[in-house]
């Protein structure tokens, strides 16, 4: 089986191994790898990384299940946490959540149609103060409405569109 | 361990070894069951289950004078942990107190079992460890009675979850205690488990491919705290209560892992006693608490239909049913027409008792030759001289020791060693496998040798400097010596070149050295000291009898050119489990009983003779093989038959020297073991069973009793060699085949490969062949087998690795050469 990371990654992936005297520690940056390549933690994508940490593929696959950041299933192109503990309810967050999934028209959890958007609420992201706010593929977006919001979904789904028809 | 600690478990205290586990001391000194779910003494501890908290402090000790400091009674103060402490964690010390019948305790038991059942179904009345299970039996001991969780709110997850194709796995009964993963990782060293997800979510999964298929996997279920793993053999099978247990031994491989047959009188066999199950019984010295699987789901040709089930005698050319009384006239008349010429050949797996009285009736007629079966594996002689010593453990081996493996696959051949020498590499020994090609056991080695097919004696004599001296210098040496790649020739020069080896280094005659072999099937060392040797089947195979005895051994199907021979024997009596090609050719086929049906002895691989006992109802008209050569003895008139298998022991107790302490009295001794496992509290251990039917006795080698050794001159064989366009044919073990005595379990048939041959992937560009083609491997001219190729790396050029009793026709038994063409 050829191993497309290894092929496309080298340079990152050597990066990453050279860092540590045993190749398993390197196993969570490279599923990160796997991630980016795949768009989720694909069963070809833990076979791969298995390989190249010569792990068992089952060790993987629950390193893969114990962190929250990893997707197993295929989701959405734009993968947005939104932070809803304690802190960001008392600023809004609850019912800017509940707007922003009326507005996509998913439930808690669910990916969009067309396969952009998958939300989901999460526990703290460390940015109380700035709330209400949420992540998007990891990179933060702070002191949020939903004009705001309505603002970046429109932007991102451009993008989306953008990178489909650069595929075709 | 000699050291001494003084520890005090509720107000009494005991001294114990220092550096040993709480747990273990306080089963063991105090006979103080400390609950425990995750904690398994073969095992590191992890602390998960928090089942095992205790009250624990330390004596006070003035800190200038070291003084112990006294309370105004003038009894040591104590200054306890101000919360409770997980005992499987902590490592006994000097001054430790523990108190475990608190009522601190008792109410964290009870909460830690109250909080465990919040996701269990509680579904024991249709679960098959209902009544052996340590969650039943410690909720029972310590859980609150009632239940504060409605069943809606538990979690509830699938039931059915194939891991593997033998084990199944209850997801909503899993503890989560992690002691399937450990055992994979820790014992095993096949990481193939895991845990995914976490805190409720937590699930047990395997990714690999393939799945949960090892050849240990079956222990699991003994160890799951729970009815979360079952076995695809016992799933829903039976309830253990309804279960005898009766004690006996492998019948597969010469480690004679102690096994615990279930048996209960079954409608589907005819109201008989049948084997439900089979069990690890704890042998410290043999297998532990381990068995292999084939071991477990290896049992149902004892009851397969195709079992010869009547006598059959040949009249007018045909093979047709007789009685007894019949086949013994028959027999006898043939015996006596042989004028002489009679020889015997006995299968590998046959008990001591059969042995003994086949060879007094081969004796009595005149005769000489015994034969052992297969060939292929000399050297029985040396190892009853210099074998491992009285008292070996494979368990003891650890830092200091050394171990070298050589011309075998030990994965393959006898797994239980393989797990046990895996372990002692952890321990710290020194392990070095050679072999001509990769074999699982390189993965666990210390140092690896590589040599070609048919050189393992030269290799053996001329090991790397460094390597030899490592070895020589080891506190303790064992040496394990197979015939992988070798004729009988060059198998007896290897095991002379490893004997010499362990003489020169001082490694023999003492516990933990000497030198051990695979021998095929549960009694090789047994044929040796019974007077049977492979060098007499070269004999009668070189100079075939008038008349031969053929006891369990399926000359036909085991050896490719067997019928160029036998067809100049005249007359041939068969003895065997099964109807095969030689019962076929045999003028009387008599039906003799299996291991499961009788009682009997084998002599294990490290010269352990144990008794197996009578489990299973007969198969039809089936008699023990010692029976039958003994009322052959009788209507020969060599005196009256022996009524039973004791007696027959007494008998070579008397006769074999070997043997003079192997009263069945003296092979029924037990006594308890570390760690003590089985018996009422399944928790600590698993449900491996109590040892009740004995532990062996083993016999001591000549070394042992300072009697001169005698190796002999090491002569190399010259090795098959190949012609322009041929390839050295090398037969090698795999363990899950197509035996006679293995392919009635049918639950395993998945994971039995299909025929292949190995083939290196030089040789394998030259002929064009890829992994999956079709291939024709042919020894000789009718002498060809089909089977497919695989260039996976795990051959050397120039040989084609065959793994035997995967196809219908013989494979070659030792090394040979051959031509591989594509079909």
């Amino acid at each position: 089986m050829a191993n497309t990371l290894a092929e496309k990654y080298a340079e990152r992936i050597q990066h990453h191994l050279s860092k540590y005297p045993d190749k398993r520690s390197a196993v969570m940056p490279l599923l990160y790898i796997a991630q980016e390549e795949y768009g989720w933690l694909s069963p070809q994508g833990i076979e791969e990384v298995a390989e190249l940490c010569d792990m068992d593929p089952t060790q993987v696959k629950s390193i893969a299940g114990f962190y929250t950041m990893y997707r197993e299933q295929p989701k959405g192109k734009f993968w947005l946490h939104v932070c809803t503990d304690l802190p960001c309810a008392l600023k809004g967050a609850e019912t800017f959540y509940a707007d922003l999934l009326a507005h996509l028209g998913i439930e808690d959890g669910g990916t969009t149609e067309d396969g952009t958007f998958t939300v989901e609420h999460v526990m703290c992201l460390a940015a109380c103060d700035r709330a209400p706010m949420l992540q998007c593929n990891f990179h933060f977006h702070e002191h949020l409405d939903m004009d705001k919001m309505r603002e970046l979904l429109d932007q991102w789904r451009k993008e989306a569109e953008a990178y489909a028809n650069k595929d075709v | 361990m000699s050291d001494k600690v003084k520890i005090i478990i509720d107000d009494i205290e005991y001294e114990v070894p220092a550096g040993s586990n709480l747990v273990d001391m306080a089963k063991w000194y105090a006979d103080n069951d400390i609950p425990v779910f995750c904690y398994h003494p073969k095992m590191e501890p992890v602390g998960m289950c928090r089942m095992c908290l205790v009250e624990q402090g330390s004596i006070v000790k003035d800190r200038e004078t070291g003084e112990v400091v006294l309370d105004e009674n003038g009894n040591p103060q104590v200054r306890w942990f101000p919360k409770l402490q997980t005992a499987c964690t902590q490592i006994v010390h000097d001054g430790m107190v523990i108190r475990t019948n608190t009522e601190a305790v008792k109410a964290a038991r009870e909460n830690v079992v109250e909080f465990l059942l919040t996701s269990h179904p509680l579904d024991c009345p249709i679960c098959d460890k209902g009544g052996e299970c340590p969650l039943q039996n410690l909720t029972m001991a310590h859980g609150p009675g009632t239940s504060r969780m409605n069943y809606d709110d538990k979690m509830h997850l699938d039931k059915h979850v194939p891991l593997g194709d033998l084990i199944f796995l209850d997801e909503e009964r899993c503890i989560q205690c992690a002691r399937c993963i450990r055992f994979q990782d820790e014992i095993v060293g096949d990481d193939v488990l895991a845990f995914h997800e976490r805190g409720r979510k937590l699930q047990i999964i395997t990714n690999s491919d393939p799945g949960f298929d090892t050849y240990f996997s079956g222990n699991t279920t003994d160890i799951c705290p729970v009815g979360a793993l079952t076995t695809a053999d016992f799933r829903f099978g039976a309830r253990p209560w309804e279960l005898t247990e009766v004690p006996s031994i492998c019948p597969h491989d010469a480690a004679g892992s102690n096994i615990s047959l279930s048996v209960r009188l079954d409608r589907d066999f005819g109201g008989r006693a049948m084997i439900k199950r089979v069990m690890p019984r704890q042998n410290e010295y043999v297998n532990e608490i381990w068995i292999s699987d084939k071991t477990r789901f290896g049992h149902h040709f004892t009851r397969s239909e195709d079992r010869l089930k009547k006598p059959m005698i040949k009249k007018g050319g045909v093979l047709t049913e007789a009685t007894w009384d019949e086949a013994i006239r028959f027999v006898v008349d043939a015996l006596k027409a042989a004028d002489g010429s009679v020889a015997a050949i006995a299968g590998s797996s046959t008990p001591n008792e059969d042995l003994w009285t086949l060879r007094k009736l081969v004796e009595g007629l005149g005769g000489g030759l015994l034969g052992a079966w297969t060939p292929t594996h000399a050297g029985a002689d040396l190892v009853a001289q210099v074998g491992v010593g009285k008292g070996t453990n494979l368990g003891d081996l650890g830092q200091g020791d050394a171990v070298l493996i050589i011309a075998t696959d030990l994965e393959e051949e006898v797994p239980i060693w393989r797990l046990r020498l895996k372990q002692a590499a952890d321990r710290g020994a020194y392990l070095v496998v050679a072999n001509a090609r990769k074999t699982r056991m390189d993965d666990f080695a210390s140092d690896t040798v590589r040599y070609d097919y048919g050189q393992a004696a030269h290799a053996m004599q001329n090991l790397d400097a460094a390597i030899a001296k490592k070895l020589k210098e080891a506190n303790n040496l064992i040496i394990v010596a197979g015939a992988e790649g070798l004729t009988l020739d060059g198998s007896r020069a290897l095991m002379q070149a490893a004997a010499n080896f362990l003489i020169e280094s001082g490694h023999i005659g003492k516990p933990n050295n000497g030198l051990l072999s695979p021998f095929p099937g549960a009694n090789g060392m047994g044929l040796h000291y019974m007077g049977f040797s492979p060098e007499a089947t070269l004999q009668i195979m070189q100079n075939p009898p008038k008349l031969l005895i053929v006891n369990q051994a399926e000359l036909l199907a085991d050896d490719p050119f067997a019928a160029e021979w036998l067809n100049k024997v005249e007359t041939i009596i068969s003895l065997n489990l099964f109807p095969d090609a030689v019962s076929n050719m045999a003028a009387a086929a008599l039906p003799i009983q299996s291991f499961a049906e009788r009682d009997g002895t084998f002599t294990n691989g490290e010269r352990r003779v144990q008794r197996f006992y009578m489990a299973q109802g007969p198969m039809g008209e089936a008699l023990p093989a010692w029976q039958v050569f003994s009322q052959l003895s009788e209507a020969l008139g060599q005196g009256h038959a022996k009524l039973s298998a004791a007696a027959v022991m007494k008998e070579i107790t008397e006769n074999v020297e070997a043997f003079a302490g192997m009263r069945y009295k003296e092979l029924a001794r037990v006594e308890r073991q570390f760690p003590d496992v089985g018996g009422e509290d399944l928790y600590y251990g698993g449900t491996a069973y109590q040892n009740k039917g004995g532990l062996g006795v083993q016999i001591e080698t000549s070394a042992d009793k300072g009697e001169a050794v005698s190796v002999g001159e090491v002569k190399l064989p010259d090795s098959p060699k190949p012609k322009k366009g041929q390839v050295l044919v090398v037969p090698v073990a795999q363990l899950f085949n197509r035996q006679s005595t293995f392919k009635p379990s049918v639950l395993v048939h998945p994971r039995v490969p299909q025929p292949y041959v190995e083939i290196n992937s030089k040789d394998a560009a030259r002929m064009n062949i890829k992994t999956g083609d079709l291939v024709e491997v042919m020894m000789a001219d009718q002498i060809r087998v089909t089977v497919q190729a695989h260039v996976n790396g795990g051959a050397p050029e120039g040989a084609a690795v065959l793994p035997r009793y995967l196809t219908d026709e013989a494979t070659p038994m030792v090394l040979t050469v051959g031509e591989i063409k594509k079909v």
